[in-house]
């Protein structure tokens, strides 16, 4: 009966929508190894000049776990050196295809053309640094009259007779290190943003973190970039251990406005 | 014990490139980052916009400051091997149950961390190519 096969069809539907990666140019192609989430094929949905990557998801499923992020990054991080893309925020669903085109594609055509334009040939990289904890707290130590004077009154006595010292102590490497950290991340930002076309400055994921950075490179420039974050992690070799993550997807170039 | 502080990995090198990125990595990088669908309005580049460092994730607290200061006692303890002992045995009576609980939330991440290096082992073949641009492909 063909009743029968609406009704499985309307079931179907409710359970499955689409999970949107990200925003490519139409005249993209995917290889036939892309997968996403839950190792589902990529789909591209076109629209004009652009097109969405997505990949169905169960509406029940609960996604969220490592290998689910992780997937997610893939897709985007693989694609970013090859063509430009405009990266959605993890576990963004939409009910359908015909929603994708509808109430994404259609109504920020004109949007996501120019910023796909802009990103043309272009990924981003994270340099991260993280202070040599012994060499950073010498540093302060020897920097700092106080610190130095207080870490003497504390040496061989007891934590409960010491804790205000303490307190005081910590405080002061704390703002050391925020200071340090500061002027570190400037310094570097400076001693590479002439490889690259734009930077930004995340937010430190750690106490020790030196410093914490995203680049805009143009990936006909990679090498340069990759040689000059090298070069600067080899100067500062023993006080900050480097690490550089990329290429990337543009996740800290990219922004929605409301 | 309360080896919070170590970087990812400390290579010899300047530089360190890890091509399996740990699940501290994917989740800095790609967590609440990106368009959002209810509101894709209007997108635009960033462009250098240079956020001041807030203290969002480096909060000071009496937790940090304490810290700071063991990592400095540490420092004193390596310095000047013998005498250390007492002080080591005091540390672990006074901070046995917080440095218990520090451990072993650590040790949770840093085994996610590995899961998530084993899981994303076969991360570099599929990243070469997941795209390819037909426009390109037409010019070559």
């Amino acid at each position: 009966m063909s009743t029968a096969g609406t009704a499985q069809q309307t079931t179907q539907e409710q359970h499955v929508g689409y999970y949107v990666y990200g925003i490519v140019p139409s005249d993209v192609e995917l290889t036939e190894d892309a997968r996403g989430i839950e190792d589902r094929d990529i789909q591209l949905i076109r629209h004009g000049d652009i097109a969405a990557m997505v990949s169905e998801i169960s509406i029940r499923a609960a996604i969220g776990r490592p290998e689910d992020l992780a997937a997610h990054e893939r897709l985007l991080d693989a694609t970013a050196p090859e063509a430009p893309v405009l990266p959605f925020r993890f576990g963004s669903v939409m009910a359908d295809a015909d929603a994708v085109t509808e109430h994404l594609l259609e109504p920020n055509h004109d949007t996501f053309t120019a910023a796909l334009k802009e990103l043309e040939g272009r990924t981003e990289y994270i340099v991260k640094g993280r202070y040599d904890e012994k060499a950073i707290l010498e540093e302060v130590l020897a920097e700092n009259e106080e610190a130095a004077g207080l870490r003497s009154q504390i040496r061989g006595k007891d934590e409960i007779t010491t804790r205000d010292l303490r307190m005081e102590l910590g405080e002061i490497i704390h703002e050391a290190l925020d200071a340090k950290r500061t002027s570190d991340t400037n310094e570097l930002a400076e001693a590479i943003s002439d490889h690259a076309v734009a930077h930004s400055v995340l937010a430190p994921t750690h106490e020790y973190d030196a410093t914490h950075l995203a680049f805009l490179v143009e990936t006909a420039r990679r090498e340069s970039f990759e040689k000059c974050v090298d070069d600067v992690a080899r100067e500062r070799q023993g006080r900050i251990n480097f690490r550089l993550l990329g290429p990337l997807a543009p996740y800290d170039f990219v922004v929605t406005q409301r | 014990m309360t080896t919070a502080i170590q970087p990812a990995s400390g290579g010899g090198g300047g530089l360190d490139r890890p091509s399996p990125t740990g699940l501290a990595d994917v989740i800095d990088t790609i967590l609440d980052k990106g368009l959002v669908i209810d509101a894709y309005v209007r997108v635009s580049l960033v462009g250098i916009e240079v956020l001041t460092i807030d203290a969002r994730v480096v909060v000071a607290s009496v937790d940090t400051y304490l810290r700071f200061a063991e990592a400095v006692n540490r420092l004193d303890l390596t310095e000047t091997e013998t005498g250390g002992v007492p002080e080591l045995i005091d540390d672990m009576r006074e901070g046995g149950s917080k440095s218990k609980t520090k451990g072993a939330a650590q040790g949770v991440l840093e085994a996610a961390g590995e899961k998530m290096r084993d899981f994303t082992g076969d991360r570099d073949e599929s990243k070469k190519s997941a795209a390819r641009r037909k426009r390109r492909d037409e010019e070559e």
